[in-house]
């Protein structure tokens, strides 16, 4: 039986897309397994650092010649930046090298944790989205500022689930649950996811969509890792919209009584032969 | 313990197996496809960057990486006074250049692990660049300086390892063709059979190592081996002196000045199946690079071009070991953009296990069986 024709796409700046699976192309062990986990990912975004690409010819660059057949939507992001102008500067450079208007802002503060600058994530998300750029947050897993940021032009907001690249997970759902319930953008969650069971969890929760790299480019076999991240984030959304039971403390018998063969053994009290 | 061996492969990781296992006294044979010298040595710019190359963590690839660059002098210096072969070998540090601002925060990270680990690595500034490197564009901002890096002319390293290997007494076979058998044998050890050797050959230890063709073993060890060619193409320029002094590294390029005024520009990677002939694609990209960051190299045309196929991994790390249920074969090779830096590691743990030595290194991650899952 199909369910109803509702089309259940992810649409982020007038943009429909193919997929919740947002794909990071770092750390790859080589051209071949990101072209092919790419694939096997289905994904239609795939983000970058703008640092690491060749701005002058993108068709020249080490990562991007590799990817450069499939219809992709770019999201470079700012990493390395500390402030709001430096986001900003790079931004700019993105867009003006013919990488799109799609950004991904990524302040950090502190180089051990590459936690986000919460203020200037704010401030340079603020600048850009009043610069026509569709801006992507990657932001700490605060829903005030969540909220604050979707007010200052974001056309996502992307919390992360724990520090980048940790694996850690979700380390903070109850927090993640207030910015899914209030958000009026897509939440996609964004770093520290470690296995598919955490992207799962988070399309559970009720996140628009996954942001992943490291899970999926440090794996024993990126390409299965990145099939199996396809399927888990498909399955958590769909678990989302079947709806899940609500918990209870203790067991209720998944088969009733009455209908049980045993049941139905036993002399009848009603109904029958007369 | 074996005492008779057969190599398969005649690349960097083999002929530096066999050196290695002649020396322990046993009875080598050494049996290449084609030509000795290999796919991806030949081509590779020989550099020894254990730190440039790993800029992440000390995960277990760097360790091996790590231990290999301390073995590299005596190992050079022993395979040199054998053979009389200078492989050229230039301990001129590296640094690592970088043109915008965003990279300076990862590099704090990274300095600290590589510090740890002896590096002496250092964060110079624009000024302190221009000095190390003259000729460097201004748009260089800052750049890491490695001053432990080196590296070797890598088609002299195979020239002098081939050389060493026949000084050994070890037997080497060259143009054997295909594989077209490999089977454990019911007296122990293992046999081969080759297109272009008139019987199967038999010993107590067969080794693998066959870098980018190693996948074609799987059908006979019963092994997932997901090794693939990646082809690395590589250029070069005319130099009147040494006009860069230090590997440099970029996002994009390497440039490495060899002793025989030839200043090398790699790698476009590309995946091209076993095809080994560069485009012009790959090489002006190269071209473009180079004068984007040496501006004096805008005008200077490319003297020579060539590709090689190095052997990636699913994971990025080589498969070195033996193979259970397999008592006469073990495997030593997916060494990628590091098989020359690895090849003194790599012999020394191919010669503990054939001597059922113990072996100081945790081979755990690179084990050959470690893509099949059974059950």
């Amino acid at each position: 039986m199909s369910t109803s024709s509702f089309d259940d796409r992810l649409v982020i700046g007038g943009k429909r897309l193919r997929s919740r699976f947002l794909f990071g192309t770092g750390r790859f062990p080589s051209p071949a397994v990101l072209q092919q986990a790419l694939s096997a990912a289905e994904a239609e975004v795939i983000t970058f650092a703008v640092r690491r690409v060749s701005l002058e010819r993108v068709e020249d660059d080490s990562l991007l010649q590799h990817v450069l057949d499939k219809e992709l939507i770019y999201l470079p992001n700012t990493s390395g930046a500390r402030t709001a102008e430096e986001a900003v500067r790079i931004a700019k450079l993105a867009r003006g090298a013919g990488l799109g208007n799609w950004v991904k802002v990524e302040i950090s503060a502190n180089a051990r944790t590459l936690l986000p600058d919460p203020i200037e994530t704010l401030k340079a998300t603020d600048m850009l989205a009043n610069d026509g750029f569709v801006v992507l947050p990657y932001t700490s897993d605060d829903p005030i500022l969540c909220s604050k940021l979707e007010q200052a032009g974001a056309a996502a907001v992307m919390p992360g689930g724990s520090p980048i690249g940790s694996g850690l997970g979700l380390l903070n759902p109850y927090h993640l649950g207030l910015i899914i319930e209030e958000a009026k953008v897509p939440v996609i969650i964004d770093a520290g996811i470690g296995s598919p069971k955490d992207a799962a969890e988070a399309m559970e929760l009720g996140a628009s969509g996954v942001l992943a790299n490291t899970p999926v480019a440090k794996a024993l076999d990126p390409i299965l890792m990145a099939q199996a991240f396809r399927m888990a984030i498909e399955a958590g959304r769909m678990a989302r919209l079947a709806g899940r039971i609500p918990k209870k403390r203790y067991a209720s018998a998944s088969s009733e009584e009455q209908g049980s063969l045993f049941g139905a053994a036993r002399p009848s009290t009603a109904g029958g032969q007369d | 313990m074996a005492s008779t061996i057969i190599i398969l492969g005649g690349g960097i990781i083999g002929l530096s197996c066999a050196y290695e296992a002649a020396k322990r006294g046993l009875k080598v044979s050494i049996i290449e496809p084609g030509a000795f010298g290999g796919q991806a040595s030949g081509a590779a710019a020989g550099m020894l960057a254990p730190f440039s190359e790993n800029t992440e963590q000390p995960d277990h690839f760097f360790q091996l990486c790590y231990s290999s660059l301390n073995l590299f002098p005596a190992w050079i210096s022993e395979i040199e006074s054998i053979t009389g072969i200078s492989t050229e070998w230039v301990q001129s540090g590296s640094i690592h250049v970088f043109q915008h601002e965003a990279d300076l925060l990862p590099i704090q990270s990274r300095l600290q692990w590589h510090n740890e680990w002896g590096a002496r690595s250092e964060l110079v500034s624009q000024a302190q660049l221009r000095k190390l490197e003259p000729h460097i564009t201004e748009d260089a901002i800052a750049g890491i300086y490695t001053p432990g890096e080196s590296h070797v002319f890598a088609p002299k390293l195979a020239i002098a390892l081939e050389a060493a290997c026949s000084k050994l007494g070890i037997e080497m076979i060259s143009q054997a063709g295909q594989l077209e058998d490999l089977k454990p044998s019911a007296v122990g050890g293992a046999s081969i059979r080759m297109q272009n050797m008139r019987k199967a050959r038999h010993a107590d230890q067969v080794v693998i190592c066959s870098g980018a063709w190693a996948s074609q073993f799987e059908q006979y060890l019963g092994l997932s081996i997901p090794i693939h060619p990646i082809r690395g193409q590589i250029c070069s320029y005319e130099m009147q002196e040494i006009e860069i002094r230090h590997i440099v590294f970029s996002s994009q390029a390497y440039w490495v000045g060899k002793k025989n005024d030839r200043l090398v520009c790699g790698a476009s990677e590309d995946v091209a199946g076993f095809d080994t002939t560069t485009t012009e694609r790959g090489i002006q990209r190269l071209v473009r690079s180079s004068a984007e960051w040496f501006p004096f190299l805008q005008d200077r045309a490319v003297a020579h071009q060539w590709a090689g196929l190095r052997p990636a991994t699913r994971d990025g790390m080589p498969l070195i070991g033996t193979i259970s249920g397999m008592p006469g074969i073990m495997m030593a090779a997916g060494h990628y953009r590091n098989g020359i830096l690895l090849s003194p590691i790599t012999a020394k743990l191919i010669g503990d296990l054939l001597e059922d030595k113990a072996v100081r290194l945790s081979l755990g991650a690179f084990a050959p069986s470690r893509f099949t899952v059974c059950l």
